[in-house]
């Protein structure tokens, strides 16, 4: 299955070694279909990106060479440094809930506990597999305070909730992300804790531990393995938050999804509508190397270890 | 290159039958139109949106039975736009003749991706389309796209709400819209006279009430967001509106919480282009037999009432590889038969004199409208003498960032005359960043 | 003494043996049953070590069961509101039924409007996710081959390099790319919707994770030793080794290829290449238009279409993850 995403730090004693000082290459055998791909798709892409972050194209007086120019206006951009600040407070949040919600849902279905676990695995992984669009437009019909789900609920109650005012909508963003990948990384905690080898279970309850000790002692650390890989691949992902704010945009009263409401979201509007992709290009990068170095400071390091 | 090309082979290698199909899709006919015998022939590539396109293509091969014309549907002006300027900066991808809203043909013409259309005789045509949307597809004095559909600013409103609120009379003048729609607030909770329009509804209306918000003079620009007396005018009466309560500012145009609440009768009128009359129909069903149209209300009594809202154009790009071709087509489509053909077919508002004027097209009547012959307001309105009309050269983006400003304006948490001021600055600001000289006042 | 009495008295003698016998073997079962029942009991108060025998908890269940209430609710809005017609989507209440049972009407008419472009569209889907999908799953498995299998140069390089690459924001990497693919002749083709369907960070990762425990370094040496060429001993030895893992690769790559939405929206202009998402889109969108007809009937209904073959494949593979998790266990 999906792996004994934890406890891979011994594998690597049992790899094909060779002559120490010959560069061995047989594996590019495998790894170029990969490799070129992801040049063609990606680091190509990339470097052009960091060559057309020096020019500056012009509707008068076409294109020039402006040097570091667009990052130092980039570092000026108020808006710019909004948006990151707003994707970095959902990240905050939004990443450990759903994260944690994950975590207890794999606990559960694992703990053999359940009546129906196959039902409970499945209606939670189901959501993953909504395409955004859809996902966010049915999210978006529920949340709407007079023709929505919200707004029945208003009628019915009395009360005046609205959860797509500014106040509040960054969590509600939050509600549908985290609806649609808590299967997903319930599936990786899932993988891992099926991993463990049930004579482990048995030895300790031999010994007298109780469920909760089993628990606590067996199977939190087997998640903290698989904890670094969805760490990264979440926090990657709520900073390149779009898909959601982008197609909620229409549906939130009073333009409070502004074009630079995260990151992503500015750079697509200056690149597509502002026809300034070059400065674009340029906060792509600086985002980039932010996200890395969260992604890095946070768990790369830990995740590099096991990877020897 | 090699290796990467070799490795997308290999990649192919299990796929043969896709190359075959993507090589269909591609490797287009690039033989130019033989004009042996006066015949176009060869292979024309449109782009466009909305109701009718389809026939209309139909329409022209069946004309001319060389030509195969390869129609792709976008999903709307903004799409269309997005991907002609991604495919003017590969340098390649373009369409032959593409659709643009006619807000965007002066950025296109400047930067050089769509060419005049003067070399043609455009100009021969020009006394043939109303005014405004010719007016604003002139770019320096040449033609750059042909008018497609006509959009005069009008009032439609739900003529059962107003009765119930006891305003009997359309307003004509833009005290007694206020005055109506105090009395559509006393409705109830959810009655509103209007919603926060959007950037269209809001250059159509200062415009008319005299404010230039902004003047092109080639690389020269002046933005006056605030300062004139037309743009105080037009401030004051919305900061009223707003700060009344008396529009709508949950809704926005275009979502699906906008389309039912024209449904259930809450939002009760609209000032919009005339083309709003195909959208109602979609969009409110229910309220079949209820909505009416007038004419855009006044600033003063006896003042011009003409404004514009929207409108599109066919425009040839130049990556066109046959430009008589494609001229063919514009031509046939927007002066020729096509115009009739997206009139009835597409129930687009005409541009084209000889079809607003018609009486068939005047006498229409519309059981939708209650039976009122609505073309008569509206063609009306399209004759209007309208002031020419500017659009900033990168109205794409004026047009994007619009609610950033406005949006807390609505709000209430800013004022409109700041949030204008606002707004203006970054305009400013970012056409120096164009390279243009810009005065902001 | 005859031996006739020789043999009666051997018979009750062996009969009496055999009684004995009989008698410990009974005990003997009894002895395991109540060993067993013991086990039962600790098992049961452990709650994990039984397997075969857990103890259910309703109280568990109860708040997984919000949870999936949590999970399986919008679905449940989709299904009700595919059933209306667009007069009654606009009009009536989001979690109940319409005046009429439009669900058929609306399923025939997703099918034939527009010229019957949306089977146009879920024929296009299925094409990409069997090359796109299919080709990332297969580039996956090489990769996490080599990378747990082999150590050779640029090894420890390609993780960070990856991670580092997909730090990048898609939106504003999306110009270069498209440039790069319009340079390439690639663009409004299919392959501008395969190719970056083709690479899977997180597949290659789980493939990685997955090749270094199911495929033990021994076996590859001895298929080495028989003078077995690479890639015989990946095909012959390894491949089905890692059927496990490659069903869990390839269900994350379907689900990301069938939800592919945002380059294809920008290397996609003719509608006859569109994938079930855009094409999705484009009707959505074609109401904020001028002369634009509201379908949200359509989109609804449609957007249900949509889903409904991953939550088949989903139910389908569902038996697969299980023999891949038995085959994970096992292994220890």
């Amino acid at each position: 299955m999906a792996g004994n995403l934890g406890t891979q730090a011994v594998a690597s004693g049992s790899a094909v070694r060779v002559n120490k000082h010959k560069p061995d290459w047989r594996g590019w055998k495998f790894m170029w279909p990969f490799a070129v791909v992801f040049v063609l798709v990606f680091i190509i892409p990339i470097f052009y990106a960091i060559y057309i972050s020096f020019f500056e194209k012009r509707m008068v007086g076409g294109t020039v060479f402006v040097g570091i120019d667009n990052y130092i206006r980039l570092f000026g951009d108020d808006q710019f440094w909004a948006s990151c600040g707003r994707v970095a407070l959902f990240t905050v949040v939004q990443v450990p809930i759903m994260l944690f919600l994950s975590a207890v849902m794999a606990l559960c279905i694992d703990s053999m506990k359940l009546h129906g676990a196959k039902f409970f695995r499945i209606s939670t992984f189901l959501p993953y597999g909504v395409p955004a669009v859809v996902s966010t437009m049915i999210w978006g019909f529920m949340y709407g305070s007079k023709y929505g789900l919200v707004g029945s609920l208003n009628d019915l109650l009395g009360t005046n909730i609205d959860v797509l005012s500014p106040d509040v909508l960054l969590a509600s963003i939050g509600n549908i992300v985290t609806w649609e990948f808590v299967g997903y990384n319930m599936l990786i905690f899932y993988s891992s804790l099926s991993t463990i080898p049930h004579s482990l279970y048995e030895a300790a309850s031999i010994d007298g531990a109780s469920e909760w000790q089993i628990v606590k002692s067996i199977k939190i650390p087997e998640l903290k393995g698989s904890l670094a890989i969805t760490v990264i691949f979440s926090i990657i992902g709520s900073f390149q938050l779009f898909n959601e704010p982008n197609i909620l945009q229409n549906m939130v009263p009073g333009n409070a999804i502004t074009t630079y409401y995260t990151p992503n979201m500015y750079a697509y509007n200056l690149s597509f509508s502002g026809n300034q992709s070059n400065y674009a290009a340029a906060m792509a990068i600086v985002m980039a190397v932010i996200t890395m170095a969260i992604a890095y400071a946070v768990q790369l390091n830990s995740m590099k270890e096991q990877m020897k | 290159m090699r290796k990467s090309s070799f490795g997308l082979k290999v990649l192919a290698a299990g796929t043969a039958a896709m190359t075959v199909l993507a090589m269909a899709a591609c490797g287009g006919d690039d033989k130019p139109a033989q004009s042996a015998d006066g015949e176009l022939s060869g292979e024309l590539s449109v782009w466009g949106w909305g109701n009718g396109m389809k026939e209309l293509a139909e329409a022209f091969e069946e004309a001319n039975p060389g030509v195969t014309v390869e129609y792709a549907a976008q999903s709307n002006a903004s799409d269309a736009a997005m991907k002609l300027t991604n495919a003017i900066a590969a340098g390649k991808g373009a369409p032959d003749v593409c659709m643009l809203e006619d807000a965007m043909v002066s950025q296109f013409a400047v930067q050089e991706g769509i060419i005049e259309l003067d070399q043609f005789g455009a100009q021969d045509y020009a006394d043939d389309f109303v005014a405004g949307p010719w007016g604003k597809l002139q770019v320096n004095g040449k033609a750059y796209g042909m008018p497609l559909d006509s959009a005069p600013e009008v009032l439609y409103y739900n003529k059962a709400v107003f009765d119930k609120a006891g305003v009997t009379e359309a307003p004509t003048t833009w005290d007694e819209y206020y005055e109506a729609a105090k009395k559509i607030r006393e409705l109830g909770e959810d009655y509103y006279i209007t919603n926060n329009a959007g950037f269209q509804p809001f250059t159509a209306q200062a415009w008319q009430a005299g404010g230039h918000m902004w003047t092109v003079d080639g690389e020269n620009l002046t933005i006056d967001m605030t300062k004139s007396e037309g743009m105080q005018r037009y401030i004051d009466f919305t900061q009223k509106l707003i700060d009344e309560d008396l529009i709508n500012v949950r809704i926005n145009a275009w979502s699906d919480d906008w389309n039912r609440s024209l449904n259930d009768g809450t939002l009760a009128s609209l000032t919009i282009g005339a083309w709003m009359a195909t959208n109602l129909k979609s969009s409110a069903p229910e309220q079949s037999g209820n909505w009416r149209v007038a004419p855009l209300p006044k600033w003063t009594d006896g003042g011009e009432n003409g404004s514009e809202d929207g409108g599109s154009s066919f425009t040839i790009t130049a990556q066109a590889k046959d430009t008589t071709l494609a001229w063919a087509f514009v031509e046939f489509a927007t002066h020729g038969e096509g115009a009739q053909v997206l009139t009835d077919e597409g129930g687009q508002f005409p541009s084209l004199k000889s079809i607003l004027n018609s009486d068939e097209f005047i006498n229409a009547d519309d059981e939708y409208f209650g039976d009122q012959k609505i073309n008569q307001v509206l063609v009306e309105a399209a004759n209007q003498d309208i002031t020419q009309f500017q659009y900033l050269p990168y109205t794409q983006y004026a047009t994007t960032i619009y609610p950033d400003y406005t949006g807390p304006a609505y709000m209430g948490k800013v004022r409109l005359e700041d949030a204008l001021q606002d707004y203006g600055e970054a305009l400013a600001e970012y056409g120096e960043q164009q390279g243009y000289t810009v005065t902001l006042k | 003494m005859t031996s006739a009495t020789n043999h009666r008295l051997a018979m009750q003698e062996l009969k009496a043996q055999e009684k004995a016998a009989r008698k410990a073997e009974r005990e003997r079962q009894r002895r395991v049953a109540r060993d067993e029942a013991a086990e039962r009991r600790r098992a049961a108060k452990s709650g994990f070590a039984n397997v075969a025998n857990p103890r259910r908890s309703t109280l568990m269940t109860i708040l997984c069961s919000i949870f999936a209430i949590y999970c399986l609710f919008p679905f449940v809005y989709l299904l009700i509101n595919a059933t209306k017609s667009q007069a009654d989507f606009t009009s009536t209440f989001g979690l109940w039924f319409g005046g009429e049972f439009n669900l058929w009407d609306n399923i025939v008419t997703v099918f034939t409007y527009q010229d019957g472009i949306f089977g146009r569209w879920f024929l296009n889907t299925i094409l990409y996710v069997v090359v796109g999908a299919g080709g990332a799953t297969l580039l996956a498995i090489m990769g996490g081959y080599a990378l747990a299998k082999f150590r050779f140069p640029g090894r420890k390089a390609v993780f960070a390099v990856i991670i580092g690459s997909i730090s990048v924001p898609g939106t504003a990497l999306a110009v270069p790319q498209f440039l790069l693919f319009a340079q390439l002749g690639l663009t409004n083709t299919p392959w501008s919707m395969i190719i970056p369907s083709l690479i899977s960070p997180f597949g290659l990762y789980l493939m990685w994770i997955f090749s270094e425990q199911a495929v033990p370094t021994e076996l590859l040496e001895a298929a080495r030793v028989d003078g077995a060429g690479e890639f015989r001993t990946f095909f012959q030895v390894s491949l089905p080794l890692l059927a496990p893992g490659i069903v869990t690769t390839s269900l994350f790559t379907i689900v990301a290829t069938w939800n592919n939405y945002f380059l294809p929206l920008i290397m996609l202009k003719d509608a006859d290449w569109y994938p079930l998402t855009i094409g999705l889109n484009q009707w959505k969108d074609q109401a904020n238009t001028a002369g634009g007809t509201a379908i949200q009937n359509l989109v609804i209904t449609g957007s249900l279409i949509t889903i409904i073959p991953l939550v088949i494949a989903f139910l389908l593979l569902q038996k697969y993850w299980q023999s891949g998790l038995a085959a994970g266990a096992v292994k220890e």
